[in-house]
């Protein structure tokens, strides 16, 4: 558990970066200005922090002033971040106890000391984040029937035990608990069982269906074959002219371009006596596909481009593919024996059933997984279920591998039983959990459970918790919970409430997943636009409370945004479209007493820099329509 | 639970024009659980009633503060030292915790920050749906444990009346969305348990008494002699 510490003994060093910081402004005067007002242990300013011997020296204080947090202010490079945070590791010292100011971008002493003030006010503020040692089950669940199954099941075996299910003898109906240690209701021969798995992996594949309406209304049968039908029935074709279409179904994926060259390939070598390959756009972007085409023509099979739609033909000397090239004017014709149509691939059997038990969901084509460009491709919403290959989208070989490589590195931290995880998650106030299931409800990653115990003080001897290993630390329970009694890690709010004190002009509420990383693009760009502004970092949009937007206009703000990913696109599944919900009812609040329009919803990717300016803009005239805030409260 | 909405800001504006100082209390139990009065709810009133005075330069201060429940006088002594900073209390709770707490300070005004609505189950984050009416005759039992009283528009015992359309009541067309048909309600589970004779069986008249109120409720056998 975290808990305030009252013994804090901060360090501080400014780094005068080799001279690049005093060019702009004199450290000792910051530092004067800063022993004036602040609480610390011990300051000093140096010229380059990052020698070794300024190192040893630094490691020599450490011991001399018994100092347990870190403020370090000059540049921001990530090689003097990473050096500092194993310095304070070696030293013993939390690395959230560690804070860094930028002192580059300071025009003045004033910003500087401003800019060093308030990161050791956070210092201060922040509550000591423990480490927690959680016994963890080492095996994994692969769920699954084909190659795909096997060859995950395979690679992770090598490291702990491996379960493997086809998931129709034996079947998933339920899943409790949280990664680490997740029961597993299984239907086995009639019987409900529950099994135990650290882990789980979905790897159930996709299956090949031919779609006729794709090529004119064409039935399969003895000389038309799907692409799956061809490679299963393994005949022999030597003497026989073959030809296969591609591009008319399973567009997106790589899967029937890597199948039809390799079946090419093999059909050549066993003498068929012609092989051509109909295509729109050839696609063999993947590792090793290049190669094989370049195999393929060397061969001599015929690579054929089309252009809008073809037909398949009956001659009294096979049957035909008319086809338009690009660049000739008459219909091109290709006569077969045999000809092979690709096929699209849909999510194997079960797939929604499995998304409907873990709540994982599906996005395109009924695939698990949304379409979202902040989830990685292994990871569910749930922390301690992946998906590898085809199940979340056909996926060629190589990425498969990949895939597989990645999963493994996932589910091997659990491999020897046990894993040490900092305590970062949301901690809750039992004395002010109503248990109310909003959290629980809300949390995006089945994160929470409700635990009971004569330790948990209110009239339920109960409360909510966060598991470390499923909690994500988005803070939407944070920012919904009606007792106020959920704060997240360094993200409390009273860190939040304390950076909108005394806030500018502009607050801007910005995910560091999106809006953040925009407005850093953003002030390269526009400097000038930055004056009025300040950003408070979250991390989610979710966890942007209704009061953190009140309280800026409170205390004198005059127009406050959220800046937040794009539609759907929330890393925290749905953080974002919590946010908007609160910025319409905070909106409604103003509105109701008469202060006008003052907050903005602004759906802002990280490279979008110039969007996050115009929106800055467009507030700025918003606020000028409504003129100075009314309602700040002066104290 | 007990379900309640917030009530109208211009409303609450209005009962406190008069004062300079007050507290606004909040409530852990039901309200909390309804998103209504508990502590957020509280932040969140305070701060917009500061902004609104500010803006009409009549400034406010606030005292917020959450106790466990205001239908408990124990945990209503806990605002003692508060209530005696304000010149008048917005409660958060319930129309219970209201009168309550009001009885508890009997010399400072209060006034109501929410209205009461009824006794309902949270069917998902933000609906609630009425469920009881607290009527003190409960005939579930005979009705497939689906309450005639709460869920039927007329509340009649023996049910439905010619205004259910399609297995919805036929009030439902200015609400904002449909009210399902309580009687049809009733008459799908009886069918799925088995039991559709007890449509067939008259509910006699209700005593209404017990539904009307002022009402006590009194164990003799738990009561405690403080003499």
């Amino acid at each position: 558990m975290t808990k305030q510490i009252t013994n804090i003994r901060i360090g501080i060093y400014l780094c005068d970066c080799d001279g690049k910081v005093s060019k702009k402004v004199d450290l000792n005067s910051v530092k004067v200005a800063i022993q004036s007002k602040a609480e610390f242990e011990y300051i000093r300013a140096v010229e380059v922090a990052c020698t070794k011997a300024e190192r040893e020296l630094i490691v020599a204080e450490i011991d001399k002033y018994s100092l347990n947090r870190l403020l370090v202010a000059g540049c921001s490079d990530p090689f003097i971040v990473r050096q500092f945070l194993q310095l304070a590791d070696d030293k013993g010292i939390n690395r959230y106890n560690v804070e860094f100011v930028d002192l580059s971008a300071a025009e003045s002493v004033g910003a500087a000391v401003s800019a060093v003030d308030t990161a050791l006010n956070r210092l201060h503020l922040r509550a000591e984040v423990g480490y927690e040692e959680l016994a963890v089950i080492p095996d994994v669940l692969v769920i699954g029937a084909g190659s795909e199954a096997a060859a995950a099941a395979k690679a992770i075996a090598k490291n702990q035990p491996v379960v493997q299910i086809d998931n129709v003898g034996t079947r998933v109906i339920g899943l409790d608990g949280f990664p680490g240690a997740f029961t597993v209701r299984l239907l086995e021969n009639g019987q409900t069982v529950k099994k135990d798995f650290g882990a789980i992996v979905l790897a159930l594949g996709a299956v090949p269906q031919y779609d006729k309406s794709k090529y004119g209304g064409v039935e399969l049968g003895a000389d038309v074959l799907s692409l799956s039908q061809f490679i299963n029935a393994g005949k022999d074709y030597a003497g026989k002219k073959v030809g296969f279409a591609l591009g008319k179904a399973d567009e997106d994926s790589l899967l029937s371009f890597a199948a039809v060259l390799k079946a090419a390939l093999d059909l050549k070598e066993k003498g068929a006596s012609e092989v051509s390959i109909i295509y729109e756009d050839m696609k063999i972007c993947a590792d090793g596909l290049e190669q094989e085409y370049e195999r393929a023509r060397k061969k001599g099979v015929n690579f054929l481009k089309y252009t809008g739609e073809f037909q398949i033909t009956r001659f009294a000397s096979g049957i035909a593919f008319m086809y338009r090239e690009p660049f000739l004017a008459d219909p091109a014709k290709i006569v077969a024996d045999y000809i092979v149509l690709a096929e699209d691939f849909v999510p194997a059997a079960g797939t929604l059933e499995l998304a409907e038990i873990f709540d994982i969901r599906t996005g395109p084509g009924g695939f698990f997984q949304k379409d979202n460009v902040h989830f990685l491709p292994i990871r569910s919403n749930r922390a301690g279920i992946f998906f590898v290959g085809s199940c979340h989208g056909p996926i060629h070989g190589t990425d498969l591998y990949n895939e597989i490589e990645a999963v493994l590195a996932e589910v091997s931290a659990f491999a020897k039983g046990k894993v040490s995880v900092p305590s970062l998650q949301p901690k809750v106030e039992a004395e002010k959990c109503a248990v109310c299931l909003t959290c629980y409800r809300c949390c995006p990653h089945h994160a929470i459970e409700i635990v009971h115990g004569e330790e948990y003080n209110n009239m339920y001897f109960s409360a909510a918790r966060m598991n470390p290993l499923a909690c994500q630390r988005c803070g939407v329970c944070a920012a919904e919970c009606p007792g106020k009694a959920i704060q997240l890690p360094l993200y409390s709010d009273q860190e939040i409430l304390f950076e909108v004190q005394q806030p500018a002009r502009i607050v801007a509420y910005a995910c560091e997943n999106s809006g953040f990383l925009a407005s850093e693009f953003a002030k390269t760009l526009d400097p000038e636009l930055q004056k009025d502004l300040q950003i408070v970092e979250v991390p989610c949009s979710g966890k942007i409370d209704i009061i953190y937007l009140l309280k800026a206009l409170e205390n004198g703000a005059d127009g406050v945004m959220l800046c937040v990913c794009h539609k759907e696109n929330c890393k925290f599944v749905w953080g974002n479209d919590r946010a908007e919900q609160r910025k319409v009812r905070a909106q409604q609040i103003l509105n109701q007493v008469g202060l006008g329009e003052r907050i903005d919803f602004v759906h802002v990717a990280a490279n979008q820099g110039n969007q996050f300016n115009t929106a800055v803009k467009a507030m700025a005239e918003k606020i000028r329509q409504s003129g100075t805030n009314p309602g700040k409260v002066v104290k | 639970m007990i379900v309640a909405e917030g009530k109208p800001v211009e409303k609450i504006l209005e009962m406190l024009a008069p004062y300079k100082k007050v507290l606004i209390a909040g409530c852990r139990g039901c309200v909390t659980v309804c998103l209504t009065g508990g502590e957020k709810e509280v932040g969140i009133l305070a701060s917009q009633i500061r902004m609104a005075r500010s803006k009409d330069g009549n400034p406010i201060e606030i005292l917020e503060q959450t106790e466990e429940r205001q239908c408990d006088a124990e945990y209503n002594a806990k605002f003692l030292e508060n209530v005696g900073k304000v010149d008048a209390i917005v409660s958060l709770a319930c129309g219970i915790g209201i009168q309550y707490l009001g009885e508890k300070y009997p010399l400072t005004p209060i006034y109501p920050g929410v209205n009461t609505l009824m006794l309902g189950a949270n069917i998902d984050v933000g609906r609630w749906e009425e469920r009881c009416f607290a009527c003190g005759d409960c005939v579930l039992d005979k009705t497939g444990g689906i309450c005639p009283i709460a869920r039927c528009s007329k509340s009649l015992l023996n049910g439905p009346c010619g205004g259910s359309q399609f297995g919805k009541c036929e009030v439902s067309a200015p609400a904002k969305e449909d009210i399902p048909c309580g009687w049809q309600l009733i008459y799908d589970r009886l069918s799925a348990l088995g039991q559709l004779d007890k449509m067939s069986e008259i509910i006699p008249a209700k005593n209404w008494l017990r539904a009307k109120g002022p009402r006590t409720y009194v164990r003799e056998d738990l009561t405690l002699d403080r003499s």
